[in-house]
């Protein structure tokens, strides 16, 4: 009887360790990539959610509910095989960027908006009073208050971002789960594979993750 | 300096402020009176357009604020306001309080920044504190830094929203203190308080709002000693005792 | 501290994975019937649990309106369960080239039988009987992509099944004429057909009989075909009596000309 994790299968996955490798590069330049755009949209978005501004808030509102209420591997799919209809043919990589981006900006929007509303309105009037413009008082006194309740979610985010790239895999984007599969499926040695690669996401996660508790220890934010 | 014309302002159905026409003179100092709710409030706040008039104009300086959206930044660099809970930036350091403004919206050079901030802390009594941050100071303290944020800027005009309403009772000495000193400088100022003494020694005209209108006006001598208006006349027995 | 704790936690539980899973070997004991013990089992269950595909028109496909699996290989299936059980009684679950080997391995199914690939490789892990279809690696281009045949794919994308071993066919075949083909791998075939509709591939390939389900107005089937290979029922290493009784099966209904007929029924030859 053979078990799926016997001996001559884990010798296989260090004769291949190449493979996983290149799986393991593209999935942290997603993930690096990824989390930037998340960040930028998240800020943005943020911002606009907390504004007086009616049609911005709007915007930013049906952003956040449209992109959290669906799927993420809908919204690859999209990207990937309903783009290319409308003559929009984006690469792999970048779909991968960009869907993982625009999905956790969105919650990194909410983690933003949060953030900021938790900040006294007085704060954002005594800039304005000074002369501040919105954004820049935004920029210069809200954000970095914001930022300090904000880092143990946005690491949080972090997390669960670095984990969703494996969303690639249904794309054939290249990336740390899509070689395990793919090695896999070809010799089904799927048990070293799927643990190697469990483990390598761990190690990418754990420190974050651990960095983030340490940071709810620091503002008192407990969950 | 100041002209406020037809000012209405409604908080949903609320009216609470009700055709307002008010002038403040350059270097004039006005206290504004009234029981909470009265709209005076509201009514310092839409001198830099913190509130936006529902209707009417309002001109600072020369400009009219309410036509014209993009000088509103510009305006308010020589309208300081001071406010009821202070409103430091609690991340920065007391120095950087007073020259954050400065250095990114004048572009002031930090190293002048720097040095007039030091001599505006020296000004309100707390040159010492300028490097700690504000949660280490009194409320007291806290409000005489947020004055000299304020004149950091060099204002034409000083705006103070209930400036001792949130401090203990041994504090609001210190910063009517600051307050009256500023006075003698010949700085336009509107001071919403309950302060009686303050209004009494410092203001040039006083007047008293009640439901969103401006029920009396007048120089603080006639205004504590002879005024016309009943409504005047229950608040201020009730508040003098 | 805590954190080594964790990963020595996690290498400890992996150790205990390869270790515990390695080896326990057993001879197939005779059950009281005089079967084996693997096939007393699943007569005494009464039903025969078999792994079949639902999105290969012909060998195994779940008709969305009826909710019924049909095809050829549901037919062999009820075939090996007379011959254990007296009357065709299948239990079939729905299989992807990437669960059928776990499946096996757990337990959940006792036959996998859903166009699986026979290799050396994968003999190492399954049981695999003798082979009860051949069919080769074909490729599906669209209509108006003007290719031929595999020569004009040079420098295109070739949409494969993850699991499928027309990666390696299709690769040998290129090397041999010098062309340049990458590959993209896709974990059921419909992904694959939406990936060449939206030109994220130029070509599907995977086993012909399996491709011919999938043809429309604007795909073409090319003529070239690599590597046959051969399909077999997969069971779990250990369980040899019921390899044995599946391979005798096979044998008879080839004798027979039963399996013949049952590839006509079906349009596969």
């Amino acid at each position: 009887m053979v078990g799926p994790f016997a001996w001559f299968k884990w010798e296989a996955l260090f004769r291949d360790w190449t493979v996983f490798a290149e799986g393991f590069k593209t999935t942290i330049m997603v993930a690096v990539l990824s989390l930037a755009l998340a960040l930028i949209l998240g800020i943005v978005f943020g911002v606009l959610g907390t504004s007086q501004w009616k049609l911005a808030k709007l915007v930013s509102r049906v952003y956040v509910e449209f992109i959290q209420n669906t799927p993420l591997v809908i919204q690859v799919y999209f990207l990937y095989h309903g783009l290319p209809h409308m003559d929009v043919m984006i690469p792999v990589f970048a779909v991968g960027v960009l869907g993982v981006g625009v999905y956790h900006g969105a919650y990194i929007a909410e983690v933003v908006r949060a953030g900021i509303d938790s900040i006294h309105k007085g704060q954002m009037e005594a800039a304005l009073s000074q002369g501040f413009s919105f954004w820049g008082a935004m920029r210069h006194v809200i954000l970095p208050q914001a930022s300090r309740i904000v880092l143990p979610p946005l690491t949080n985010q972090a997390v669960n971002l670095i984990k969703n790239t494996s969303v690639l895999a249904m794309v054939a984007g290249g990336d740390l789960m899509y070689r395990a599969d793919s090695w896999s499926s070809d010799n089904l040695y799927y048990g070293p594979a799927y643990v190697a690669i469990g483990l390598l996401y761990l190690l990418l996660c754990l420190p974050l993750a651990t960095l983030t508790r340490r940071l709810e220890g620091k503002t008192g934010v407990s969950s | 300096m100041i002209q406020l014309e037809g000012v209405n302002k409604h908080f949903g159905h609320l009216h609470v402020l009700k055709d307002i026409n008010l002038t403040v003179k350059s270097g004039e100092k006005l206290v504004v009176i009234g029981p909470s709710g009265s709209g005076k409030s509201t009514l310092i706040r839409c001198m830099n357009l913190l509130e936006k008039p529902s209707s009417g104009k309002v001109t600072v300086d020369g400009v009219d604020i309410t036509a014209h959206k993009a000088l509103v930044a510009k305006v308010r660099q020589s309208v300081a306001m001071v406010f009821q809970q202070f409103n430091l930036y609690p991340h920065k350091t007391v120095l950087e309080n007073l020259t954050l403004a400065p250095m990114l919206i004048k572009k002031v050079p930090q190293a002048e920044a720097v040095k007039a901030g030091l001599a505006y802390l020296d000004r309100v009594g707390l040159k010492e504190k300028a490097n700690v941050y504000p949660s280490q100071l009194s409320g007291g303290q806290q409000q005489r830094v947020a004055i000299a944020r304020a004149l950091a800027m060099r204002p034409k005009i000083m705006l103070f929203d209930e400036p001792t309403s949130a401090l203990d009772p041994e504090m609001i000495q210190e910063v009517l203190d600051v307050m009256v000193d500023l006075a003698h400088e010949g700085i336009t100022m509107v001071v919403v308080t309950h302060e009686m003494g303050f209004a009494k020694t410092v203001a040039d005209r006083v007047i008293f709002m009640d439901d969103g209108q401006i029920v009396e006006e007048n120089s603080p001598q006639r205004f504590f000693e002879n005024p016309t208006h009943e409504r005047t006349k229950s608040f201020l027995s009730r508040i003098l005792r | 501290m805590k954190k080594f704790g964790i990963i020595l936690t996690s290498l400890l539980l992996v150790a205990g994975l390869v270790t515990g899973c390695g080896s326990t070997p057993t001879t197939p004991d005779k059950g009281a019937g005089g079967l084996p013990a693997d096939v007393q089992a699943i007569k005494d269950r009464g039903v025969l649990k078999v792994g079949v595909k639902v999105d290969v028109p012909n060998f195994g496909y779940k008709d969305p309106k009826t909710e019924e699996i049909t095809g050829f290989e549901i037919d062999l299936a009820n075939a090996i369960s007379k011959e254990i059980l007296g009357t065709e009684k299948i239990e079939p679950a729905a299989v992807t080239a990437k669960t059928r080997g776990p499946l096996v391995d757990s337990g959940d199914v006792d036959l996998v039988i859903a166009t699986f690939t026979v290799t050396e490789e994968r003999k190492k892990s399954y049981n695999f009987s003798d082979a009860y279809f051949t069919d080769g690696v074909k490729l599906m281009v669209k209509k108006d992509s003007g290719i031929q045949g595999l020569k004009d794919l040079n420098g295109k994308k070739i949409g494969v099944a993850q699991s499928a071993t027309s990666k390696k066919a299709i690769q040998e075949a290129a090397d041999k004429i010098g062309a340049k083909v990458t590959f993209m791998e896709f974990s059921t075939y419909p992904e694959i057909k939406a990936a060449l509709d939206s030109g994220r591939v130029d070509c599907f390939s995977v086993d012909g009989s399996i491709l011919s389900g999938y043809l429309d107005d604007s795909t073409v089937i090319l003529a070239d075909s690599f590597s046959p290979q051969d399909y077999g029922v997969a069971s779990k290493k250990g369980n040899d009596g019921l390899a044995k009784l599946v391979n005798d099966t096979i044998a008879k209904l080839k004798t027979s000309g039963e399996l013949d007929k049952m590839t006509q029924k079906w349009g596969l030859k």
